[in-house]
């Protein structure tokens, strides 16, 4: 196990700092500066500011000292916000982005799961049917619609919750729906088939003939098992949520970190780009990891150390 | 237990009662204040004033900080610090009297802070990105460029209360300059206890205008402007604060606003579309005006007809309404309408030259057919370069089918809409043959926009050249500069050769769609620099 992980971590390290680089090289082929007054500037101004910056240097040179910079913690200024460290625009806002992803996976997951064991135990009945349908519609509509509607019925027509803004718990209810209801939809659809094929195995008959009670086999057996797959899928939910919520958060006003990106790339704000990359890039890889961890643990059959034999 | 859950309820009740009575008194409390709820479309990147770029920063700067002048309504020059300006013989040196006013830190404003803050700002090593205003200042350029100390720019404090600037040229637009905020005073010593964080929060950063910047940490969505109490004008301040809210979606924002959360918001095109006929709906033409520049290092766009008829072959009209639809308007010409005035004439007006911007299909064709007789060729595919959003997307598509079906066959455009910074990159390298460029001006004076096309100008990226358009503008800097009606002359005579020759084709002037609150009153906004003033602004319930 502890050989496993130390192999794991050095795969990392190597993912981090491949994704560096390549990011790095292709964020200098962007053409233009990163000065926002760009068009006004002359030729020679610009000059001027890039010698400031330490953008007239090699590129493989300018390379070499962010790399060195990051190592040292150091993620250097953004040119948007001037003055302002990289490492402070990130820390001030992925606050509220984690908070949002976090509530919204914990949101669809914990529901999907429910609606899915419910549609398989009722399998092939009008709750079944109905629960199927709901999932497409919730896997097919794009979250920032089901913002839009969600902002308009709910905050503006009844007044329920806050139209935008990111105060108290109230205000992060509709975003947390909004982009929860996708991974909800798909875990519906993976338990209910996980399910299905569990509660039509022999052991599961061989727990009814030992007369188990049916939510005794359902929860023992039956949910336990099919939770497994399930685990796989947080990973790609990570990503989606990471990407989802940067048109989540423009539409409900929230300060996270996703809709920073997007700008820090249209204007060639490099440290930005960078600073993101490197942390949504750290949230995946650390994410992947912890999953394959948990993986072994749930089940047994799965050896971590099993392609060592 | 019954006790227990009765004395549970009347608990309830009473905290419930106490707060609805806080609450009570909070709203009565506040509908006395002057409280203006403002939406903005984009976070406030920083408040030192030497490296502000966008509008939002000019906006909170011009707001909390007070320079030599204040920019009042249409740009009218209105008392800032200085109370008196005396102007030398020979235009060439400025020396202001300053009345007695204090920063938000309690000390003096003085003439020494406007000699800081103009050596901090063309200082190379500042870094600032609109430091080029400065040029006509003495020594600007050359310390700029670093071969001058700071000490050679041409400003100097007389004692506490007395400014003198010498320029190297005449500059008649100069006193504009002094209401932008680029040119406001700072406080040295506030800029050297905060160092690397001064400006990058509403804590670090010290104040002497209308209103106090706070509750910005540097990257959130909201802040505020309170009333500045140590304001040397403080009497004619009436708003009490000003609440900033940033949200990134319009239908957000309009949600917004019809719950009464915010008092003003701008709109989208589409909601302008639906909105138009509301009484608090506005339009605010911005100094902005979007043009075609024809790469006239190609052949076939050194000639003139080939440049008129593409120019003539769009309706503007039809393309303002139908696909904008936000307000913008048809361009007059390069300089936008209300921007400047002279005689009570607008320069956008007086140099309105009808068929430079006109739409007129059959004389489009005409001068085709003898245009491309003139360059010998029977056939022009077109490249036309412009931004990815997707405004631009649908003015590209407009203007593309528009060209195809008033010339024919004998013309094809390909549309490039490529990122912002890429549009910029490709049109400083030549690479494009026609492209959809915009510029805003930078103060209330058309040779902001004239000075684009002379013939060595970095930004006169189509590369037309006209001796007669550079005279002009070199006398209105030169022989003209002292006489206001031969420099107007001269300006007007530039810009209409600049459409009459289709040296650029401009296309329209941009606007932006508000929806305001009736109660809002007294709101100056001005459609260059600095856009917003709210020192006389009020709420009338």
């Amino acid at each position: 196990m502890k050989k496993y992980l130390l192999k794991r971590l050095l795969y990392m390290a190597l993912t981090l700092f491949l994704v560096a680089t390549i990011t790095f090289f292709l964020m200098k082929l962007m053409p233009g500066t990163p000065y926002s007054n760009q068009e006004k500037m002359t030729p020679q101004q610009i000059k001027i500011m890039n010698q400031q910056y330490g953008l007239d240097k090699p590129i493989w040179l300018q390379y070499v000292i962010y790399i060195f910079g990051m190592l040292h913690g150091d993620m250097g200024t953004s040119f948007q916000f001037s003055n302002q460290p990289v490492s402070y625009l990130i820390s001030s806002r992925i606050g509220a982005s984690a908070q949002l992803g976090v509530q919204a996976m914990i949101f669809g997951v914990v529901l999907g799961i429910l609606v899915g064991s419910i549609a398989a135990i009722y399998r092939n009945t009008w709750v079944d049917t109905t629960a199927t349908v709901l999932s497409i519609i919730g896997k097919s509509v794009p979250n920032f619609v089901l913002a839009v509607l969600l902002q308009y019925y709910i905050a503006l027509k009844l007044g329920w919750f806050p139209i935008a803004d990111w105060g108290g718990f109230e205000y992060t209810i509709l975003p947390t729906i909004a982009l929860g209801v996708g991974p909800l939809a798909e875990t519906a659809r993976f338990i209910r088939t996980g399910m299905v094929d569990v509660l039509n195995s022999d052991y599961i008959e061989l727990a009814r003939a030992k007369g188990m009670n049916k939510t005794g086999i359902i929860y023992h057996h039956a949910l336990r098992n099919s939770l497994i797959p399930l685990v796989t899928l947080i990973g790609p939910y990570t990503v989606a949520l990471m990407t989802g919520s940067m048109v989540i958060e423009n539409i409900f006003s929230i300060p996270g970190i996703g809709e920073q990106y997007v700008k820090s790339i249209q204007t060639n704000d490099y440290p930005t780009i960078m600073g993101v990359t490197m942390l949504f890039c750290f949230g995946l890889v650390l994410i992947i990891l912890l999953t394959d961890i948990i993986y072994g643990i749930i089940d047994p059959r799965i050896r971590l150390t099993g392609n060592e034999d | 237990m019954k006790l227990k859950k009765f004395a549970a309820a009347g608990a309830v009740v009473a905290v419930s009662a106490l707060t609805l009575a806080a609450c009570g008194s909070k709203s009565s409390d506040s509908s006395s204040k002057q409280v203006l709820n403002w939406d903005e479309s984009a976070e406030l990147p920083t408040m030192d004033l030497s490296k502000a770029t966008d509008v939002v920063s000019f906006n909170a700067l011009n707001n909390s900080m007070e320079g030599l002048y204040r920019l009042g309504k249409d740009s009218k020059i209105e008392p800032g610090l200085a109370k008196k300006t005396t102007v030398s013989n020979d235009g060439l040196t400025y020396t202001f009297d300053l009345r007695k006013s204090q920063w938000s830190n309690g000390q003096k404003v003085t003439a020494k802070d406007f000699v800081y803050s103009w050596q901090r700002t063309v200082d190379p090593k500042t870094g600032s990105q609109y430091a080029y205003l400065f040029d006509g200042i003495k020594n600007a350029n050359d310390v700029m460029n670093g071969k001058k100390p700071l000490s050679a720019l041409g400003v100097k404090a007389v004692g506490d209360y007395k400014l003198q600037v010498t320029l190297d040229k005449k500059l008649p637009y100069f006193k504009l300059l002094m209401g932008f905020a680029v040119f406001f005073p700072q406080n040295e010593k506030a800029v050297k206890q905060y160092g690397d964080k001064y400006g990058t929060a509403s804590k670090y950063m010290v104040y002497n205008g209308p209103f106090k910047l706070t509750k910005w940490t540097g990257s959130n969505l909201s802040w505020t402007l309170a009333k500045n109490n140590k304001y040397w004008d403080k009497k004619n301040v009436k708003l009490d604060t000003i609440n900033y809210k940033v949200n990134k979606s319009n239908s957000t924002a309009y949600n917004l606003y019809k719950t009464n959360k915010l008092d003003a918001t701008p709109l989208s095109s589409e909601q302008a579309k639906q909105l138009k006929n509301d009484k608090e709906f506005i339009t605010r033409r911005g100094a902005s005006t979007f043009y075609f520049q024809y790469n006239q290092t190609k052949k076939a766009f050194q000639n003139k007809k080939i440049r008129q008829a593409l120019s003539m072959s769009i309706n503007r009209e039809q393309f303002v309404k139908k696909v904008l639809g936000d307000g913008s308007t048809v361009a007059k010409g390069l300089v936008s309408s209300d921007l400047a005035k002279n005689n009570g004439k607008d320069f956008a007006a007086d140099a309105y030259v009808k068929d430079g911007v006109s739409h007129n299909k059959t004389e489009a064709k005409k001068l085709w057919q003898e245009g491309l007789k003139e360059v010998g060729i029977d056939h022009l595919d077109i490249n036309m370069l412009s931004d990815d959003s997707d405004k631009a997307k649908a003015s590209t598509d407009f203007i593309q089918s528009q060209i195809e079906s008033t010339l024919g066959d004998s013309v094809r455009v390909n549309a490039s809409n490529v990122p912002f910074k890429t549009r910029l990159s490709r049109s400083e390298a030549g690479n494009f043959d026609m492209v959809i460029s915009a510029w805003g001006a930078d103060f209330a004076d058309p040779i902001s926009f004239l000075d684009l096309f002379t013939s060595n100008n970095s930004q006169n990226d189509g590369e037309w050249k006209n001796s007669e358009y550079d005279k002009l503008i070199q006398a209105s800097k030169t022989t003209d500069a002292g006489n206001t009606d031969k420099r107007w002359d001269d300006l007007v005579k530039a810009e209409k050769i600049l459409v009459q020759e289709q040296g650029i084709a401009p296309l329209y002037q941009q606007a932006t769609a508000w929806m305001v609150k009736s109660k809002v009153k007294g709101v100056i906004y001005n459609s260059s620099g600095s856009n917003y003033n709210f020192k006389d602004a009020y709420i009338k319930e």
